[in-house]
């Protein structure tokens, strides 16, 4: 029997981290002015006006002229829920048994993705509803939902990065010897370096100034900030990958052939199947 | 340096460094990289020294580099995107569901008494499936489990079953919803909606072939199938058919109060006075009272021609097809009834596979059971809800419109927080979004990778420079066809099919695309609007045919890891190859009949 996995704390833990991230990711125009504001008055005025415009709960700031307190508490556990979360994660029955300590930084990341799938599903039928049977559609529903979901494919390639199920072609790669494959195993890890390292300076410059900094919105009747928030994130979790990558060869190192063979099917999967059509079947 | 030269190293590089076991979208972004270098910098390769001087490296943090993370931002704001971690939502909680084994019961009790008849229910089960899920995989697993066995009890031609089991359980992918269609789709900008409305009736084609291939040798070599043993007690002959059609009358009925209460919605609530776009489909008043008469005189013929008894026996039997057919309602009515797009079908159609599999979970006897066991609590926890629901909206946004949507928030809640106290329910849940998560992850970064080499590859002329290469050597039509068949098909034999559509369809298409359209297939013509279409559709059916052949079939592995332990791999392939050559002869009639995907259109 695997471990039983989905405990009240495994939803709360990480949903918490995903609330405070998001109220941040919001208000982040009030970090920016507060903290490192721009020399430019126009563009000071600029991004003044769209956190104005956005700020969803205006309490009296704390810190220099925007932050206010639920802004610096979300900002606080942010941290906190990742450490608790980090600390608690434990292995579901579907995840591959081979992870150390750090590896629990992107199990844990991907719980909060899991958190996200399940938002960004009620998101959109809570539109499908709203339209078609109150008939007051939102203007937020949508941008949120895509807002939601490239977050979520990006971390969600993180996770399967650390669960080492990336699609590849093995034929060569299972018949030779363990050596051979330690020297593969580095020319990969090396050229994700190279392929990350190049788009973050291909576009640092572009992606954290022009569009973080500024503060570029969406453009639209909502006008979600996807471009500030987005196109930073890319280069961040590419960077991760390639972190990623480099435990992966790290943890890899010293393990049998037989142990890193990937296998052709889940057979936690199938388990799983198998308990879902109850005991006949295994009478049978 | 020239794009000839750059072609030829893409395509080593990529053979290369797939050989050496790396993942697939990072080989392909890592050749992004090198693409823009050879084009834009190739100075750097010789003497690396110059960093810092080109084009590329000159402007640290921008430039033509950027193009890369441009590409990838692209791809992620795509909102059809969507649409593939739902669909594997969907299916990850179907497997899970228990609407798979309902099902096979009911289908296999219309069919037992025939020859063939499990096989005949595995392939017509695989199809309703299908239609609801867009992966492979699961469904493989699951008639390995259900069917298989029951077929080797009752000493089926081991093969036969082998092969039924995996060629209709790849159909998933075939029949739409089918997740190789929106990646086809997303990456050729083409609509998607059409190419799910043209794969239909090749998809159905396809399952006729099996259904008929199974009929035939079983004709002809009885000891292939033989019968079960009669259960005193079941219906047999003509009273089994008279029981069929009163559960079918019973769906008439069901299906024509459903839509009479939509109609009746629609009109009564003023959306119809409303709606300036095109008119709903079955929705006008005139509907609502056809709907309504029909609904009335199935259940006339349900009272007194089969009678109250036949009628509720019918249903009783047939009861477990209900769960599919809502399935298949909810989503291809969101597509094709104007409710939703593609991406909130998938949603709604997760929505209703989860809300089937708590129905499911328990019987409706251990649910009566349940409901008296616990009446006073529910009742008291329900009234409390509906009062904080009514209530709560008033104090906190007193002057608000949303109020009923406040309402409708605390309600569903209510009714999730309630299931998710269903312990296995939440495992269900967990469970499925991990799944989601993992396909998901690995699905949409082959996109990213093959999305920036493409990106880089157009902006260095690559496509351009092929496709005059194949129209300048002017082949015959069919000849370049064919040919491109033969390489899909092997390639299909060791890559995954992701790799495949965003590596090999970029560059394909557009030969097709120039190429004389009279000269595709032999009978009908296909119009210019729709080549995409057909190359779509042909892909779709040559990933068929990948499923299965090996060395790497992944429904000869699924099927392997549920099969008793002397059936070999070896012994599954083996079984396969009659199946093969009736992918084959589908994909044959795709070609020589090209318009067979306008059917629909």
């Amino acid at each position: 029997m695997p471990p039983k996995s989905g405990s009240l704390w495994e939803w709360v833990i990480p949903m918490t981290f995903f609330v405070c991230a998001s109220w941040v990711v919001w208000q982040l125009p009030a970090f920016i002015l507060d903290w490192i504001p721009p020399a430019s008055e126009s563009l000071y005025g600029q991004v003044e006006a769209i956190f104005v415009r956005s700020d969803i709960i205006a309490l009296p700031a704390i810190f220099g002229k925007h932050i206010d307190i639920v802004d610096l508490l979300a900002l606080v556990m942010i941290p906190v829920t990742l450490i608790l979360g980090i600390r608690t994660v434990s292995r579901a029955s579907l995840e591959s048994e081979n992870f150390r300590a750090i590896d629990k930084i992107a199990m844990f990341l991907g719980r909060v993705t899991m958190m996200m799938i399940v938002t960004l599903t009620c998101v959109m039928l809570y539109e499908v509803f709203v339209r078609y049977v109150v008939e007051r559609p939102t203007l937020w529903a949508n941008e949120t939902t895509l807002w939601l979901a490239s977050f979520v494919f990006l971390l969600a390639g993180l996770y399967a990065m650390q669960q080492r199920s990336h699609i590849r072609i093995v034929l060569l790669y299972d018949a030779v010897p363990r050596n051979v494959q330690r020297l593969f195993d580095v020319i990969s890890t090396l050229l994700i370096i190279l392929f990350a390292s190049a788009t973050v300076f291909g576009s640092y410059k572009y992606v954290f100034y022009n569009k973080l900094y500024k503060w570029e919105l969406y453009g639209s009747a909502f006008n979600p900030p996807i471009p500030a928030t987005l196109q930073p994130m890319v280069l961040i979790v590419i960077t991760l990958v390639a972190v990623q990558a480099v435990i992966n060869l790290i943890n890899d190192w010293n393990l049998d052939p037989a142990d890193l063979r990937t296998p052709e099917v889940d057979e936690d999967e199938i388990e799983a199947i198998k308990r879902s059509l109850g005991q006949d079947v295994e009478s049978k | 340096m020239d794009i000839g030269t750059i072609s030829l190293i893409v395509m080593l590089g990529l053979i290369a460094l797939l050989a050496i076991g790396m993942p697939l979208g990072f080989a392909s972004a890592v050749l992004a990289v090198a693409v823009l270098v050879m084009k834009f910098e190739p100075a750097l390769l010789t003497n690396p020294m110059s960093f810092g001087d080109g084009m590329l490296t000159g402007r640290p943090g921008t430039g033509a580099l950027n193009l890369m993370q441009n590409k990838i931002y692209g791809l992620l704001t795509d909102y059809v995107l969507i649409s593939i971690p739902l669909f594997i939502f969907m299916a990850s909680l179907l497997e899970r569901s228990g609407v798979a084994k309902t099902m096979y019961d009911s289908l296999s009790m219309w069919l037992n008494r025939t020859r063939g008849g499990i096989a005949i229910v595995t392939s017509i089960m695989a199809v309703i499936m299908a239609a609801m899920s867009g992966i492979i995989g699961g469904e493989v697993v699951l008639l390995g489990l259900i069917a298989l066995p029951q077929m080797l009890r009752l000493g089926y031609n081991q093969n036969l079953a082998i092969g039924t089991i995996c060629a209709s359980g790849s159909l998933g992918t075939m029949i739409p919803p089918s997740i190789v269609l929106i990646i086809y789709g997303l990456i050729t900008e083409t609509s998607i909606k059409a190419l799910f409305t043209a794969s239909f009736v090749p998809g159905f084609m396809l399952a006729s072939f099996i259904i008929i291939y199974i009929i035939i040798r079983t004709q002809i070599r009885p000891q292939d199938a033989p019968l079960p043993d009669p259960v005193p007690g079941d219906p047999v002959g003509r009273e089994k058919a008279g029981l069929f059609f009163a559960f079918l009358n019973v769906l008439v009925i069901a299906a024509a109060v459903v839509l009479c209460a939509r109609a009746g919605f629609i009109e009564f609530s003023g959306q119809n006075a409303a709606n300036e776009g095109e008119p709903y489909s079955l929705a006008s008043l005139n509907a609502f009272f056809k709907l309504a008469g029909l609904a009335a005189v199935a259940l006339g013929v349900a009272l007194f021609v089969f009678g109250k008894e036949r009628s509720a026996r019918g249903w009783k039997l047939g009861k477990g097809l209900v769960p599919p057919i809502i399935v298949i309602g909810v989503v291809f009515g969101s597509i094709y009834g104007g409710i939703s797009g593609i991406t909130a079908a998938a949603g709604m159609g997760a929505l209703a596979v989860f809300l089937i599999a708590v129905l499911l979970h328990y019987t409706t006897e251990e649910w009566v059971a349940l409901a008296r066991s616990r009446a006073a609590r529910i009742v008291m926890i329900a009234s409390v809800v509906l009062v904080i629901a009514i209530v709560l909206p008033m104090i906190v946004i007193p002057n608000s419109t949303l109020k009923s949507e406040m309402r409708f928030m605390i309600i569903a809640i209510a009714i999730f927080a309630s299931i998710l106290r269903i312990e296995a329910m939440r495992e269900l849940l967990w469970d499925a979004l991990l799944r989601t998560m993992k396909s998901t992850g690995t699905i949409i970064w082959v996109t990213i990778g093959a999305a920036t080499l493409a990106g880089a590859y157009t902006v260095a002329g690559g496509p351009n420079y092929i496709a005059n290469l194949i129209i300048g050597a002017e082949l015959p039509t069919m000849g370049i066809i064919l040919a491109m068949m033969l390489i899909l098909l092997f390639m299909g034999a060791f890559m995954d099919w992701v790799g495949i559509v965003l590596l090999i369809i970029p560059v394909f298409l557009p030969i097709v695309r120039r190429l004389p359209i009279d000269e595709i297939g032999f009978i009908g013509q296909l119009e210019p609007k729709n080549v995409g279409i057909w190359v779509g559709v042909v892909f779709c059916m040559n990933m068929q045919v990948s499923f299965l052949s090996p060395p790497f079939g992944p429904a000869a592995f699924y099927l392997k890891s549920v099969a008793p332990a002397h059936i070999s791999l070896t012994d599954i392939f083996k079984g396969f190859l009659p199946f093969i050559g009736i992918q084959i002869m589908a994909l044959s009639v795709l070609l020589i009949w090209p318009s067979i995907v306008e059917v629909l259109l």
